[in-house]
């Protein structure tokens, strides 16, 4: 797998880097106003917002990530797949249109809509930069290593490539770029998916049932494989699992901040209604061309490594099948489509990190909204470029880190510290600063107090013997303490604030059905 | 659509029918898929081998086909909520027109 394939994966990158330059060149000349450089003059339509928002989502993790994860464990993977797209579609019926009618650029807009907005930018600003810079360094160190495996370039270069295009498309191109690039990406992917697809399928005579019998009888647990409680078979860990969907998605700050792109509340509903069909579509793909994998690459000599394991590990499983059912040229496609996925995702995460810092914190709080929109567009530009330094200084430091551990961190946080914010700021009159904040803040203590203590960092990275916390994932107790927080607080809260929180509720509450 | 006395919109009984449609359509919508998502996943752990059989006469589990099907309920019920809710604010709007005239 090395000369012709990496000459097609090249030329396929290369492809998408020109387009996405050009894309850049173009928006650069129509990117003017904070406005603009946020959230693209809020001009993008249904349709085109609805493929974007499934591109920020389907990153490296939801592609090669997932089908890893169901070459090792099987149909347990199912909690995840179903889980993503469960996810969007509450995200739909709950916060879509809400969002849209009482933010302008970021979730924390809505959040400081009736509450104290500087406290609350404060915590939002948190929120954001906790899920976004580990997002942002786990996403570049996985395609330094995935960089490095497929094009035999060192990790330094494949991280400075990386860091300095997504650089260059947000700085210069704000989010009318990322928007695009992030479309022609989920295209790409969207096709890319459907190919490796029809393709393993084609070596089982499109059978299904036949792919199944044999990656059953190919896989080392045999049949277990197709029923669940192969990874996880208690029900802390699994309802963890489905409560980091359930309230992680809707607290991505680079998702939520999409919300923003479109004209009005309609067309963010469609377009998160068009998300949810596509990121559905390819979570069932996935799983697909998982179980088509356990079929056709177990026991394959050509892709393991010298321990038995699947070279380059799990996360190369995607790509090898791709070499196994359609040779060279079609490895090199799929290589360079995963490369070019990676690339928009990074941009999307750096927009969301840079208005965190430049619009929540400079503009909002340091400023105290004093501030020419020329100069906040200066201001974030230079906070772009900062943010980016900082990210590639990370990856290169910590290339070791273990991608799997910051990514379900990531969703965690999100969970824990943003959503109950955001969920209870729209929906309960109740609701205080104060009890925001203790909220937002408990979540955060818990959420990294528990992932310390679990087995996959007290004892997969730290190295003791037995977990204090023993399930994989915080979430049901995180996402639970900082309700109830927020929710204890508000309720003692007999400050001054608290009662212009509450009186403010009656005229968000018209707004958020009404728009601006 | 906001004035700074907004709030006053509340007291409106097509705006408040308005609200309480909405919210229906939302919540239940949301219970639904949220009931059946954590039903599955807890279903996963206590009733594993029973998930495990086999799909009528074909090698896949009903795990799997279940996962499907909840898959299709959630882009269904998304289609459904977008169609529902903008024929909401439709005939909302066409109600408050009617009174205008």
């Amino acid at each position: 797998m090395s000369g012709g394939s990496n000459l097609t994966a090249i030329g396929v990158f290369a492809a998408f880097v020109a387009a996405s330059l050009m894309i850049t060149w173009w928006a650069a000349r129509r990117t003017h106003s904070a406005g603009e450089f946020y959230t693209a003059g809020a001009r993008i339509g249904g349709f085109q917002n609805g493929l974007a928002l499934a591109g920020d989502f389907m990153s490296a993790a939801t592609f090669l990530g997932l089908t890893g994860l169901v070459f090792i464990g099987g149909a347990d993977a199912m909690l995840f797949t179903v889980g993503i797209t469960v996810g969007w579609a509450l995200m739909l019926f709950v916060l879509a249109d809400r969002l849209r009618n009482l933010g302008r650029y970021t979730f924390a807009d809505v959040v400081a809509y009736r509450l104290h907005p500087e406290r609350v930018r404060i915590l939002a600003a948190v929120g954001t930069l906790t899920v976004a810079i580990p997002y942002l360094v786990a996403q570049m160190v996985g395609a330094g290593a995935l960089i490095q495996t497929l094009f035999g370039m060192s990790y330094l270069v494949a991280v400075m490539i990386v860091g300095t295009l997504m650089t260059v498309y947000v700085v210069f191109g704000g989010m009318l770029a990322t928007t695009w690039v992030q479309v022609i990406k989920a295209v790409f992917l969207l096709a890319g998916g459907t190919a490796l697809l029809l393709l393993a399928l084609g070596q089982f005579g499109f059978d299904i049932g036949r792919m199944v019998s044999l990656a059953a009888e190919a896989h080392p647990q045999r049949s277990i494989i197709l029923q669940p409680g192969a990874l996880y078979d208690d029900p802390i860990s699994v309802l963890s699992i489905a409560i980091a969907f359930i309230c992680g998605t809707a607290g991505l700050p680079h998702i939520l901040m999409r919300f923003f792109t479109v004209p009005d509340a309609e067309q963010a509903r469609r377009s998160i209604g068009y998300a949810v069909v596509f990121i559905g579509y390819f979570q069932g793909v996935v799983f697909v061309i998982g179980i088509a994998a356990i079929a056709l690459l177990s026991g394959q000599t050509d892709y393991a490594d010298e321990a038995g394991g699947i070279a380059g590990g799990a996360n190369m499983v995607a790509i090898h099948l791709s070499h196994r059912v359609g040779g060279e040229v079609f490895f090199g496609i799929i290589a360079g489509v995963a490369f070019a996925t990676i690339l928009a995702v990074v941009a999307g995460i750096l927009l969301s990190a840079t208005a965190g810092v430049a619009h929540d914190i400079y503009a909002r709080v340091v400023r105290r909204g004093d501030i020419s929109d020329s100069n906040e567009v200066l201001v974030s530009r230079i906070a772009t470029a900062v943010i980016a330094v900082t990210a590639i200084g990370i990856s290169l430091l910590f290339r070791d880190l273990n991608i799997a551990v910051i990514s379900t961190f990531v969703l965690a946080i999100a969970a824990s510290v943003n959503f109950p914010a955001i969920f209870l700021a729209v929906f309960w009159k109740g609701l205080t600063t104060r009890g925001a904040i203790a909220g937002g803040v408990t979540g955060l203590i818990v959420v990294v107090t528990l992932s310390v203590l679990s087995p996959t960092i007290w004892v997969g990275v730290l190295g003791n013997e037995t977990a204090i916390y023993p399930y994989a994932y915080p979430t049901l107790f995180s996402v639970l303490a900082a309700f109830a927080v927020t929710i204890a607080v508000s309720l003692v809260d007999r400050s001054e604030r608290a009662e212009i929180d509450r009186a403010a509720y009656r005229l968000q509450l018209v707004r958020s059905e009404t728009g601006p | 659509m906001t004035s700074p006395d907004g709030a006053s919109l509340l007291d409106d009984p097509r705006f408040r029918q308005l609200l309480r449609r909405r919210g229906r359509l939302r919540w239940s919508l949301a219970g639904l898929l949220t009931a059946a998502y954590l039903a599955y996943s807890v279903a996963g752990v206590y009733a594993s081998d029973l998930l495990g059989r086999n799909f009528m006469d074909s090698p896949v589990s009903w795990w799997i086909v279940i996962g499907y099907v909840l898959i299709v309920l959630s882009i269904a019920l998304s289609l459904v909520y977008v169609r529902a809710t903008r024929n909401l604010y439709a005939s909302y709007r066409l109600g408050v027109s009617e009174v205008q005239r």
